[in-house]
């Protein structure tokens, strides 16, 4: 129910796109919409990467439309309840990956269809007879269950993974294939198909190395499904981030850009079967052996950041250690507790930086600056970091306006209000902005905000001081020279 | 990879990066320097307080006071 609900609220706020996009995204179709049958995929290969703590799906695909009319919208459906879990989609034209203009948007069917789309707009309209390679990915969130789902502190921990051995495809696929890449070799669990099944009269899944491929396979109508599930070894936290709030506060005044982000994790690992025993994680410190704890987290920074802090709930962790040089600033923090499976951590961290690697005056237009920091950052772990949602806050100068912006990670909302804080008489304006479903490969990913800043709000600070200290004079002028004594006054002479 | 219209703009200003009137590490002395003439001007008003030492000595202990209050709340830390 959860899930559903889940899955209700991320369509619903999915379909509440941003102003700054100028394509239309509330999509409302009845229950029985089904994709007219206009393509038709050619041949199809999906990859689907387990290395890290969410799988990575890639579908490159040859479609061509069988239809007599030039067609623009591809779709792509997601069973009820997976939609809400799938970040991050992202469409490509595999043979120009410059092309731009692939927009993703998600359709919103009645609740109580069991399947959803995302609807791909091509760039433009694809002729009849024509093909075109696209190149889809996807990230699935909370997709990996930890099977057994209870182990000793330093079991090792496997996980499951069920998939369709056919690719999702809302068309007629002619020849498809599916490939694993799984991070070990240890896998003591595949779904086996039979032969009959694969077009080269082969029973899947073929395995070499860390790599599972099923299929080939022939025609397959549109929808087809043929679950299959995994189950590999992968000793590695399931860190999941529940929240994760992030603050730049920008100071023209203070030549510095302030960053905070507030973090909400979850490790979705195998829970513990005992009671966490102090001696055996004492113990293992010693050999560090690979364990499904998260113990540690790093933050590659941008060089020049300074002031780093890492809070609790409790106070300041003295557990951290932040490397700074010429190159690199590096903060490494470990948490209070080693967090298992099933156990929660939240912390907030922040650090700052000299301004002018953050900010730019806009070449002919005074008063007008330009701002690029990173999205959210979060720590850069080896198996992963997933987030349910982030919400990121840019506080702009007080009197800021004309605020515009723009990054290539999907929105769902953004808003504009005003945050008071210290020394402001209005409120320095506030850009809120929230995406949903992320993971840790898009840390890189750019925010860019231009805002105009004009002569008048840059010296409001100080003017409304001075004006209030002079208002203090001219009283103690005025009361300094009430006559307020007794009896008759006094003629001066 | 250029997409879209602000990350043009930002690439055309990389030759005018922000410029502070005040570096960081100036903001303390500065700040402290003019609290200081706010402090000694505003005790000079309040020795002969009259109309005309409004002018003389309030404007500039206020003015003082303003921007000094700005950059002492910077230098420790509260970046307004």
């Amino acid at each position: 129910m959860r899930l559903f609900n889940w899955a209700l609220v991320a369509l619903t706020s999915l379909a509440s796109a941003d102003s700054n996009l100028t394509h239309e995204s509330r999509n409302i179709l009845p229950s029985t919409f089904k994709p007219a049958q206009h393509f038709r995929n050619v041949n199809l290969v999906r990859n689907i990467n387990l290395e890290k703590s969410f799988p990575r799906e890639t579908i490159n695909v040859v479609i061509e439309n069988i239809d007599n009319a030039p067609q623009q919208e591809y779709f792509l459906p997601f069973e009820q309840g997976s939609i809400g879990r799938v970040g991050g989609l992202e469409v490509k034209d595999k043979k120009e990956p410059e092309r731009t203009g692939f927009v993703v948007d998600v359709v919103e069917v009645d609740p109580y269809s069991t399947t959803e789309y995302y609807k791909i707009t091509l760039p433009t309209p694809l002729p009849s007879k024509q093909q075109l390679t696209l190149s889809i990915t996807y990230y699935a969130l909370s997709a990996l269950t930890p099977l057994p789902a209870q182990i000793g502190q330093t079991d090792k921990q496997y996980v499951l993974h069920t998939f369709s051995a056919y690719a999702p495809s809302a068309y007629t696929t002619s020849k498809q294939k599916t490939k694993l890449k799984l991070p070990t070799v240890d896998v003591p669990d595949a779904t086996t198909l039979p032969p009959e099944l694969n077009a080269e009269g082969k029973e899947d899944p073929q395995k070499q190395g860390t790599s599972f491929t099923y299929g080939p396979y022939n025609e397959l109508p549109a929808g087809a499904v043929q679950e299959v599930s995994v189950r590999y070894d992968f000793t590695k936290p399931l860190v999941h981030g529940k929240l994760l709030e992030r603050d730049v506060e920008v100071s023209h005044w203070g030549n510095n850009v302030a960053f905070e982000e507030r973090h909400w994790l979850t490790n979705r690992a195998a829970t513990l079967k005992n009671h966490f025993s102090r001696v055996t994680y004492a113990q293992s410190a010693y050999y560090n052996p690979p364990s499904s704890a998260l113990k540690e987290l790093r933050f590659p920074l941008a060089v020049g950041s300074a002031d780093p802090y890492f809070v609790d709930d409790i106070g300041n962790v003295s557990t951290s250690r932040f490397r700074s040089n010429m190159r690199e600033a590096n903060l490494e923090l470990k948490p209070r507790y080693p967090i298992f499976g099933g156990w929660n951590y939240s912390f907030k961290v922040g650090w700052n930086s000299d301004l002018k690697e953050f900010l730019r005056r806009v070449k002919g237009a005074s008063n007008t600056y330009v701002l690029k920091v990173p999205f959210f950052e979060g720590p850069k772990q080896a198996e992963g970091v997933e987030y349910e949602r982030v919400v990121t806050r840019i506080i702009l100068p007080e009197g800021a306006k004309n605020i515009k912006f723009s990054t290539t990670i999907t929105l769902t909302s953004n808003t504009t209000s005003l945050h008071r804080t210290f020394m402001d008489t209005m409120g320095r304006t506030s850009l809120e902005l929230t995406a949903l479903n992320v993971v840790d490969e898009f840390r890189e990913r750019d925010l860019v905000v231009t805002y105009e800043y004009p002569f008048s709000a840059r010296f409001r600070k100080p003017l409304v001081i001075f004006g209030g200290l002079m208002a203090v004079f001219a009283v103690s002028w005025v009361l300094g020279n009430l006559d307020v004594s007794i009896g008759r006054k006094q003629k001066s002479v | 990879m250029s997409v879209s219209p602000l990350h043009d703009i930002w690439e055309a200003s990389a030759s005018q990066p922000f410029q502070p009137s005040i570096g960081k590490s100036l903001q303390f002395t500065i700040g402290a320097t003019l609290l200081f003439i706010a402090l000694v001007l505003s005790g000079l008003f309040g020795l002969n307080n009259s109309l005309k030492n409004l002018p003389v000595y309030g404007i500039p202990a206020s003015l003082a006071f303003g921007f000094g209050a700005v950059y002492m709340i910077c230098a420790v830390g509260v970046y307004v």
